[in-house]
């Protein structure tokens, strides 16, 4: 390991993992809020009728918006961005994709568990763990309007860098950090559903 | 006596003599067009008005006699403008309190402040509700269609690049790529875009500094007047440095354009005075801002030529207002009718500044060609990574297969914003940078990302088709219908391509996001901006799921069995 790698490690590491606290923090306050307002539109989508519609409506424009754009929305067509800190706007600009994930999948789990699938339903789950890591990479965009989170901390860092190289290294220790657990949650995930088919045929059986 | 004493009494008697003789010898004569006779004269005119029984009260008088009959000056000025303007326990201290004052003195009245804002200080001078604003207001033709602007200029500002104290100043190189953080509304913002600068918006100089100093903004660019203050903090000091200065603002004090003529000429007489008795330049050391502009103004106005009455009117003497005006549609005229309409008919105020000016017109268009540009890339090389990235992954050679699995693991891994800087960062490294450069980035980091989980998807797909008919010896075939099993799988990651194309103004990519975002800068309308960005974007992911949809059953239709 070189002088450079071990500085990266001893002085930047625990500035990152600092920041991507700030990640996984915001990606709770979005499933958190999401997760209620989704369990609302599943209620809605289930009721049937014009209800159902305009549930549907909505949570079809919240999943076509961008969560770039709902950011840079939520910091400048609101007066003084609403008086919210950076980390606050980012979470209520992933908003819209976990409330129109969770009712989607809410409700396709519904729909299973009322054929009489409920192992199928339960994949609901795992789907949600899925969906927190999505939002933790995906507040990434935080950095474009300087919330201190994990991307930032290592672009900042990487401009005190000359050598391509050593952005590289630097970046790779990102990438590791983030990724570790990603790929531990979607282990856990694959496992999961598994073991939830395998029950699912033993029952058939 | 020796010599040297009788040398030293001649020349005590010498400069006794030269004393007397000055002494008693007339004032220099002041030119028969000097201002300040003229002053002395306009004053005892107004004075000997205001001194009529009943003139006070008469509807129609004169500005300056009203000021006289009320014995006080009411100005209006900021309320916490460091070094300029400050109250400090109920004491109002600054080089625009010490003007207001100097002025009142003259007047031998007295000074009544009144807070304004940048906001309301026209509007409470065309209202009578101030006599004066001396108030960092910068002279501009825009402006001087509403005020009367007193000059010659009392001071000058102009905007400065603030960045890392690491002594490499200059000229626009210095902050070459970087984003600088500024205002909404100042007026040098168009100047900073035209040297392809990104901006990052804040409502308030207050605001940036403090982003300055949390570290959120690493360059800034404000007045150098309210940056003045912050760098007699030692800290800031240390950590930032100005690096070079640019668009001169010239700062006037205003009053009503109507009823105040010659209120306006008496205070043009007495700034020429200041100026050139030195004055202003006195009260602005006192207040421990920068001379330079107003040293050279006393010389300016010491000369012969414009120490005269009528040289407020001088273009060799005056400085001109500010032209921050910019050319206009040939449709803005329509537009402004259709904003009143629509605030007439639904009570709501739209501003559509892009469709107002000519560089603001322009910016739009580009952002939106090249927004659908992005779009169209992203998904084409989201397609084409897409099927790249499945055959490779379903291959039949491990070296392969593994090299393809351990890409698309690390791709998983990088938030896509990381993608994107690494992905410009080496193409950046192949040519120079440039807008084109950006977009290329941007379309090639948001393929190979969600390129990559589809092409996961496929080869997913590709192998459980391989497992229900390992005799199928096709490749071709298997892989075709391969594309129709994760058909839904890509068109998810195709969505996700055309969700994430804004992302491409974070490394300067010319999209809509950035366009607007710069025609904010210089104009209002910042909430009307962003909401129609919000429904653009959001209207164009819309096209995109109804294109995916259509395309997910023609792969599909390719998978059914014949």
């Amino acid at each position: 390991m070189n002088q450079r790698t071990e500085h990266l490690l001893a002085e930047v590491l625990p500035h990152f993992l600092s920041g991507m606290s700030v990640n996984f923090g915001i990606a709770g306050i979005a499933l958190a809020i999401g997760l209620t307002l989704g369990a609302l539109f599943v209620i809605a989508r289930s009721r049937g009728g014009w209800i159902a519609w305009v549930a549907g409506a909505v949570v079809a424009l919240m999943r076509a918006a961008p969560t770039f754009v709902i950011m840079f929305f939520l910091l400048n067509a609101v007066p003084q961005g609403g008086g919210l800190p950076g980390t606050l706007i980012v979470a209520f600009a992933l908003v819209p994709y976990s409330t129109a994930y969770v009712s989607d999948n809410g409700s396709k789990a519904i729909d299973q568990w009322r054929a009489g699938s409920h192992l199928a339903g339960l994949l609901f789950l795992p789907n949600i763990a899925r969906a927190f890591f999505v939002l933790v990479m995906s507040s990434s965009v935080g950095a474009a309007i300087g919330v201190h989170e994990g991307i930032a901390v290592l672009l900042h860092e990487a401009e005190h860098l000359h050598a391509f190289g050593d952005k590289l290294v630097l970046f790779a220790i990102g990438v590791g950090c983030f990724g570790i657990p990603l790929q531990a949650t979607l282990a856990a995930t694959r496992f999961m559903q598994n073991h939830l088919g395998d029950r699912a045929a033993r029952l058939g059986r | 006596m020796g010599k040297r004493g009788l040398a030293r009494r001649v020349v005590s008697i010498l400069a006794i003599s030269a004393w007397l003789l000055c002494a008693t010898c007339p004032p220099p004569a002041q030119a028969a067009d000097a201002p300040d006779p003229v002053l002395a004269h306009l004053l005892t005119e107004a004075r000997t008005a205001a001194a009529i029984p009943g003139s006070c009260i008469q509807p129609n008088t004169e500005r300056l006699v009203r000021v006289l009959c009320a014995g006080s000056l009411r100005v209006g000025v900021r309320q916490s403008y460091p070094l300029f303007s400050e109250t400090h326990d109920g004491t109002r201290t600054g080089y625009e309190i010490a003007i207001a004052r100097t002025i009142a003195t003259r007047l031998r009245i007295d000074v009544e402040f009144v807070n304004v804002e940048a906001s309301n200080r026209i509007p409470a001078l065309a209202e009578g509700k101030i006599d004066l604003v001396v108030a960092e207001m910068g002279d501009n033709v825009q402006r001087a269609a509403q005020v009367r602007f007193i000059r010659p200029h009392y001071y000058q500002s102009q905007t400065v690049l603030v960045g890392p104290n690491d002594g490499r100043t200059g000229d626009w190189t210095v902050v070459n790529g970087q984003t600088v953080c500024v205002t909404v509304g100042n007026g040098s913002n168009a100047r900073m875009l035209s040297h392809g600068i990104r901006l990052m918006l804040f409502d308030t100089a207050e605001a940036l500094a403090a982003r300055l100093i949390d570290g959120t903004c690493q360059w800034a660019a404000q007045d150098d007047s309210f940056f003045a203050y912050y760098f007699t903090l030692p800290d800031f000091h240390a950590r930032f440095e100005s690096k070079f200065g640019f668009s001169e603002m010239p700062w006037g004090m205003g009053v009503a354009r109507t009823g105040s003529d010659t209120l306006a000429r008496v205070l043009d007489l007495m700034s020429q005075i200041f100026h050139r008795d030195g004055v202003f330049l006195a009260a602005a050391r006192a207040n421990r801002i920068d001379t330079a502009f107003l040293a050279q103004q006393k010389d300016v106005w010491s000369s012969p030529t414009c120490d005269t009455a009528s040289a407020s009117t001088n273009p060799d003497c005056v400085l001109p207002s500010a032209d921050a005006s910019m050319p206009a549609t040939s449709f803005s005229a329509a537009v402004t009718t259709f904003e009143a309409w629509v605030g007439h008919t639904f009570g709501f105020e739209l501003i559509l500044p892009m469709f107002k000016t000519e560089p603001a017109w322009n910016l739009f268009l580009d952002g939106l060609v090249n927004s659908l540009v992005l779009v169209a890339g992203a998904l084409v090389a989201t397609l084409g990574f897409a099927v790249l990235f499945g055959r490779a992954l379903g291959s039949r050679s491990w070296p392969l297969r593994c090299f393809a699995r351990g890409i698309t693991i690390v791709l998983q891994s990088s938030p896509i914003l990381l993608t994107l800087v690494v992905t410009a960062a080496a193409l950046h490294a192949l040519a120079p940078n440039s807008a084109q450069l950006a977009l290329a980035a941007a379309i090639l980091a948001l393929g190979v990302s969600n390129g990559s989980n589809a092409g996961q998807a496929i080869s997913e797909a590709y192998l459980t088709l391989r497992a229900e008919s390992p005799d199928q010896a096709a490749d071709g075939n298997l892989f075709r219908s391969a594309l129709g099993r994760s058909a839904t799988q890509i068109m998810s990651f195709l969505i996700n391509a055309a969700k994430g194309t804004p992302i491409a103004s974070f490394i300067g990519a010319p999209e809509l996001l950035t366009a607007l975002t710069d025609i904010s800068s210089f104009s209002t309308g910042r909430a009307t901006t962003y909401t129609l960005l919000l429904v653009f974007y959001t209207a164009i992911v819309m096209v995109v799921v109804w294109l995916a949809h259509r395309f997910q059953v023609f792969l599909e239709r390719g998978n059914r069995p014949a």
